[in-house]
């Protein structure tokens, strides 16, 4: 029962790990919080499902063009909508992605109506049992999936110039471009990877939730829960939370109550931001006068 | 930007109570489903307002709104339901409990949870509000929602639209009225100085964080009034009327009527009300509307309609009132 509890709680929270990780990747570059971000990951999983289902094409080549797409999106989403009004308050930023993201979910209720749509089976692999631990095929197809995909993300960050640069970024996107680096098109580039790796988190899950065109606020949620548990802003704090937030739900969800699932993400929030506010792995912020 | 002379301001005061005068023929020329939208308009009006309040005039970044919302509808049906409370004295009531729930979001403002920090806990909030309305079945009736009791008022049933627009005008009238004069006075200044800059607010000896407190339990209660008619509006309090939907609609009639705009809250809810009827038969176009709109004033007209109207007259330029830079 515990194994089986944390294996799913794994799965979930590698799902959440990715949406907050790729939260915090906009968030870093341009101090933006896409409160649009879960219609980000909406949309990636409608995608996939119009290429699957409509389109007649395999759940692979579908997945990797709607990654692409989604990225394309979010480069021209932030020239397009964000640029614009970097410079000016939070409110109208924060409105911004807000209303970008209604705009994706008004197009995926025009199309799709106010229905609920399951996706084809994909991962079709029988069960690995385990002693009395049962494996199924998608927890190790997402299990696996986000693994990589971390390995290599972390891996550019801490190991290539090109991880330099993002540091650099970070640090102070006015010193980066006096040393000669294209703050815009990194913040493009960050968008864009914001939401393929947004829409991959919606990708993966698709095939073994519901779709509906509601489905991304519940998501939004639960990466600002992550993103707060492991420290907002850190990149591997996200992942950490991610996966906590997972676990953390199923072992609520069985030894407390079940309707208590959908509310550890809000309790979480509260808590941490009340107890704790830099989360895990966050450094303590520095108000400067 | 030129003030308003002596005398633009006093027949600024001449308009502002022969707006709800003239009101109070508008169900001569209504049926009953114009009516209804009318009697929506106003609410929508309230809940504008106690929004542009936090965001646009003490510039806090809390989405609370629809909480305050629920709260005051849930409230005033709770009481009138289960305890058998007249309709007429739960809309106090419900501004009291409204105005609780900004407590608790100042509480949170003032532990030094701020910007999105604070959007995030108060979304938090409200979905938190949201899955108790579920879960609190005794009370709430669920995702049956709670039935308003019927009731008469002086003789007449409250289940007509006109008896009920003339308490919502006179609720709004009161509430907006008391607002204009809160952000006219010394304290408003001290509202809009926090949002300036409450460092060096702080400095001038005004207590920062009580301007804080009492704004948000200001807009709560305002928020929560409005609960208590729109109970009283639909005749049936359901969960799903407090969900996202709701805060991008508020957020839109915020920003079209002008950031911390009095008279802004006013021209954006009365615009934005009626148009989203027309589209709720065709699926998503609602959500589709807002957004765009959402997207194209924060581009294009920032400070939204009353900024234009300032610039046509100083008779709009509310007291101290400055634009954004």
């Amino acid at each position: 029962m515990f194994m089986q509890l944390t294996l799913s709680g794994l799965a979930q929270g590698a799902i959440y790990a990715l949406i907050a990780l790729s939260l915090t990747v906009v968030y870093r570059s341009t101090t933006v919080v896409n409160f649009g971000h879960g219609d980000f990951v909406m949309a990636g999983a409608f995608l996939s499902y119009v290429l699957v289902v409509l389109g007649g094409v395999a759940f692979l080549p579908a997945g990797a063009l709607a990654v692409v797409a989604m990225f394309v999106l979010g480069v021209l989403f932030n020239r397009g909508l964000i640029r614009p009004i970097l410079g000016g308050p939070h409110i109208g930023l924060a409105l911004m992605c807000i209303a970008g993201g209604y705009v994706l979910r008004g197009i995926a209720r025009m199309v799709w109506g106010r229905e609920v749509l399951p996706m084809p089976p994909v991962f079709d692999m029988p069960p690995i049992f385990f002693g009395s631990l049962v494996i199924t095929g998608d927890a190790i197809v997402i299990i696996s999936t986000v693994l990589v995909l971390l390995l290599c993300f972390f891996g550019l960050l801490a190991l290539t110039d090109l991880g330099k640069m993002v540091q650099a970024v970070y640090q102070s996107p006015r010193g980066a471009r006096l040393i000669g680096l294209n703050v815009d098109r990194f913040n493009d580039v960050s968008w864009g990877v914001g939401a393929a790796l947004g829409a991959l988190g919606g990708i993966l899950v698709a095939p073994v939730t519901l779709l509906h065109p509601d489905l991304g606020a519940s998501f939004l949620i639960k990466g600002f829960a992550a993103m707060t548990l492991g420290g907002f802003g850190s990149l591997g704090g996200a992942v950490l939370g991610g996966v906590l937030l997972g676990i953390g739900e199923q072992y609520a969800g069985a030894y407390l109550d079940s309707s208590l699932i959908e509310i550890t993400a809000y309790v979480i929030i509260v808590l941490v931001l009340f107890v704790r506010p830099q989360g895990l792995l966050g450094r303590k912020a520095v108000v400067k006068v | 930007m030129k003030m308003p002379t002596a005398r633009q301001r006093r027949l600024r005061t001449i308009l502002f109570w022969a707006v709800p005068a003239i009101l109070l023929l508008v169900p001569l020329g209504t049926n009953a489903y114009t009516q209804f939208i009318v009697n929506g308009m106003l609410i929508s009006t309230l809940v504008t307002l106690g929004f542009t309040i936090v965001i646009g005039n003490l510039g806090q970044l809390a989405f609370a709104n629809t909480a305050f919302f629920g709260i005051g509808a849930y409230g005033s049906a709770i009481l009138a339901a289960k305890l058998g409370v007249p309709w007429l004295l739960t809309i106090p009531i419900a501004g009291v409990f409204g105005a609780a729930g900004g407590f608790l979001a100042s509480a949170a403002a003032l532990r030094g949870i701020r910007s999105y920090y604070l959007a995030i806990i108060t979304l938090a909030f409200g979905e938190l509000m949201r899955w108790s309305y579920l879960h609190a079945k005794p009370l709430t009736g669920g995702t049956d929602g709670l039935p308003m009791p019927r009731e008469t008022l002086f003789g007449t049933s409250l289940t007509d639209d006109t008896v009920k627009f003339y308490v919502f005008l006179v609720v709004t009238v009161l509430l907006v009225k008391a607002t204009a004069n809160l952000l006219a006075s010394r304290f408003g200044r001290a509202v809009m100085a926090v949002r300036e800059n409450e460092v060096a607010t702080a400095s001038l000896a005004i207590p920062t964080s009580r301007v804080i407190l009492v704004t948000f339990i200001w807009s709560g209660f305002v928020v929560g009034c409005a609960g208590a008619l729109f109970a009283r509006h639909i005749g049936h309090v359901f969960p799903e009327s407090f969900g996202m939907l709701h805060l991008i609609a508020s957020f839109a009639m915020v920003l079209v009527g002008g950031l911390g705009s009095v008279l802004g809250a006013v021209l954006g809810a009365v615009m934005l009300t009626a148009l989203p009827e027309y589209l709720r038969a065709f699926p998503g176009m609602e959500e589709l509307f807002f957004g765009l709109i959402v997207a194209a004033v924060l581009v294009a007209l920032p400070m939204g309609l009353a900024s234009l109207l300032r610039r046509l007259s100083p008779i709009f330029v509310e007291r101290f009132y400055r634009e954004a830079r």
